[in-house]
């Protein structure tokens, strides 16, 4: 039960870039598609039946053929300087009924994530993720930025569209991560490895919504491909971001006026230090949710076999 | 794997070989829990042993059911002079690898299990005067052998939906397969109106293939009588209730019913068969 490693690949000082889905799916779809742009190959996993609940039963002729668990991949690229490891986390393991990591099983796994990158010589870790902004879906949403150790400050401060915790209003520079893609920093941090964690903006009324949110991918994209010095062809995105664009614009056109009202104040919002006071209220926020909550209620459970 | 925090086995019987017939709290009709319940009425079962709840369930609180205090269990029978054990459980919260292979290395250790079916129903459209079928899900081609001499539809496909997960015997029929212990997954239809209260008939459909296959003497005489009671309960309602008897004879003419009218025909059978009516 462990880690399986299908080949060892001999790499050159490499940088992990690692991720799980959350919010908006904002760090998994700009991890991923690093991964895909890179033609990263596949060389290991993570054991997964110890981790999560089976995602699907494939039954032919009355016989269970396969039970399919959520995968959790190595990929690795060699690049010619600092070479690629990726780890992508098709959910996250959690010992509470919860959508992200907690408890012993998202430990071990962050450990046994970075038991195979340290195998290989890493030594800086990046994890993406989402950043839930009072902003509007029509503006260019930035990237929160955070490193495990001063350190890397003034690295970070130097990435491009990016925001420190301590430049978002009201927040003092504190804030928290949720799931894997948090508790990793904190992993390496313990190991002594380099760590940062890249977060796209997402409105607060589209982290409501089933979909994904390609634009705030996409900032996650320009800021990782500039840190790692790869350049990867935007169209893919540009493409999703277009698409989602129409999705967001028809759900928006389905909320009540009231909503919009206040939403639309989003679009002249600066949040981030000077900032005027928040246009939107706690009370507007809660509202705002709701209504996005029941445009999107659905079931999920458990099926025939 | 000894006796300890996680398991604890109140006598120690001796067995050759055994059958293991699995049951899960949580099921459609209480199909699972109603069968294993007959059998140990029936037979005379007896505790052998169960699974301490810890790191398995949330042990927060405590859940109310029908105003009684729930909390989880699992535990292992045996009936007197016969060669099978039951578990009968509620399905984990936590851990579901780590618990499902306890179960199978108390089973393998200890009773000596050298086969396994699980029971349990399935929602369908259907209406309660459709004769039942019993169909199985194999983890082996052993088993499908084994299970050729009966009168079981063995030939399903299926995929599990984007947004539905496996069931929790399909879980333990891949760990058995893994272990080449040969397992069923044993499946009833049952009326989708039923599904909240208890469905007699599709209990008998199981019990008729477990007492052929393991050779047990039991009475139906018992199940008989509640298939009908409650066949007697709802043509009475049908009598006096325009509305019911419209949407059942829909569903026996193999026509749907609109999300509104199925609700209704949940609500109003539910009512009469818990004696509100």
């Amino acid at each position: 039960m462990g880690v399986r490693l299908y080949n060892e690949p001999e790499l050159v000082d490499p940088v992990l870039i690692a991720c799980w889905p959350g919010i908006g799916n904002i760090g998994i779809m700009a991890v991923d598609m690093l991964r895909r742009m890179v033609a990263a190959e596949e060389f290991g996993e993570i054991e997964s039946w110890d981790f999560f609940y089976p995602r699907r039963v494939l039954i032919r002729g009355g016989e269970l053929i396969d039970l399919e668990f959520p995968y959790n991949k190595f990929y690795f690229k060699k690049t010619g300087k600092k070479d690629l490891l990726f780890f992508i986390g098709e959910e996250q393991p959690s010992d509470s009924a919860g959508v992200y990591a907690e408890g012993t099983k998202a430990y071990r796994m962050a450990n046994l994530v970075l038991d195979v990158a340290q195998r290989f010589g890493c030594r800086r870790v990046y994890t993406s993720g989402a950043a839930v902004a009072p902003i509007h879906h029509t503006t260019r949403p930035r990237v929160w930025v955070v490193p495990n150790s001063k350190g890397l400050l003034d690295e970070v401060k130097g990435y491009e569209n990016t925001v420190l915790m301590s430049e978002v209003e009201g927040r003092d520079g504190q804030g928290n991560i949720t799931g894997l893609n948090g508790l990793l920093l904190g992993v390496a941090k313990k190991r002594g490895l380099e760590a940062i964690c890249v977060m796209g903006e997402i409105p607060i009324y589209i982290h409501g919504f089933p979909i994904p949110y390609p634009k705030g991918s996409k900032a996650v994209l320009e800021v990782l491909s500039a840190a790692l010095a790869v350049k990867i062809p935007m169209d893919e995105i540009n493409a999703l971001i277009q698409q989602s664009d129409t999705e967001i614009e028809s759900v928006y056109e389905k909320l009540p006026s009231e909503i919009k009202e206040q939403l639309d104040k989003l679009r002249y919002v600066v949040y981030t230090k000077p900032s005027e006071p928040e246009p939107i209220t706690e009370e507007d926020k809660r509202k705002i949710l709701q209504e996005i909550d029941k445009l999107f209620k659905k079931d999920t459970g458990r099926g025939q076999f | 794997m000894s006796q300890g925090q996680s398991f604890k086995l109140f006598t120690r019987p001796k067995f050759d070989s055994s059958s293991l017939v699995v049951a899960w709290n949580q099921d459609v009709g209480r199909l699972g829990p109603k069968v294993v319940d007959y059998l140990t009425g029936q037979l005379g079962g007896r505790e052998l042993g169960e699974i301490s709840p810890e790191g398995f369930f949330s042990l927060s609180g405590i859940t109310v059911e029908g105003d009684i205090a729930q909390f989880p269990e699992s535990k292992f029978y045996r009936c007197r002079n016969n060669n099978f054990v039951i578990f009968r459980s509620d399905i984990p919260r936590f851990d579901w690898y780590g618990f499902i292979n306890l179960v199978l290395d108390i089973a393998e250790k200890y009773f000596k299990v050298k086969q396994i079916y699980t029971v349990g129903g399935m929602v369908l459209p259907s209406a309660h005067t459709t004769p039942r079928t019993l169909m199985s899900v194999v983890n082996s081609s052993e088993m499908k052998k084994i299970l050729r001499n009966y009168d079981i539809v063995d030939d399903m496909d299926y995929e599990t939906r984007e947004d539905q997960r496996p069931t929790f015997s399909s879980y333990l029929l891949w760990a058995a397969k893994i272990r080449d212990i040969p397992s069923a997954c044993l499946w009833v239809p049952v009326p989708f109106y039923l599904m909240t209260v208890e469905d007699p008939q599709a209990c008998k459909k199981v019990l008729e293939f477990l007492v052929r296959h393991l050779e047990l003497k039991i009475s139906f005489a018992d199940i008989d009588d509640e298939v009908t009671e409650q066949n007697q309960k709802i043509e009475l309602a049908r009598g006096r209730f325009p509305d019911l008897d419209g949407y059942i004879s829909k569903l026996e003419s193999n026509l749907g019913l609109t999300a509104d009218e199925g609700e209704k025909l949940v609500k109003e059978i539910d009512e009469l068969l818990r004696g509100s009516h």
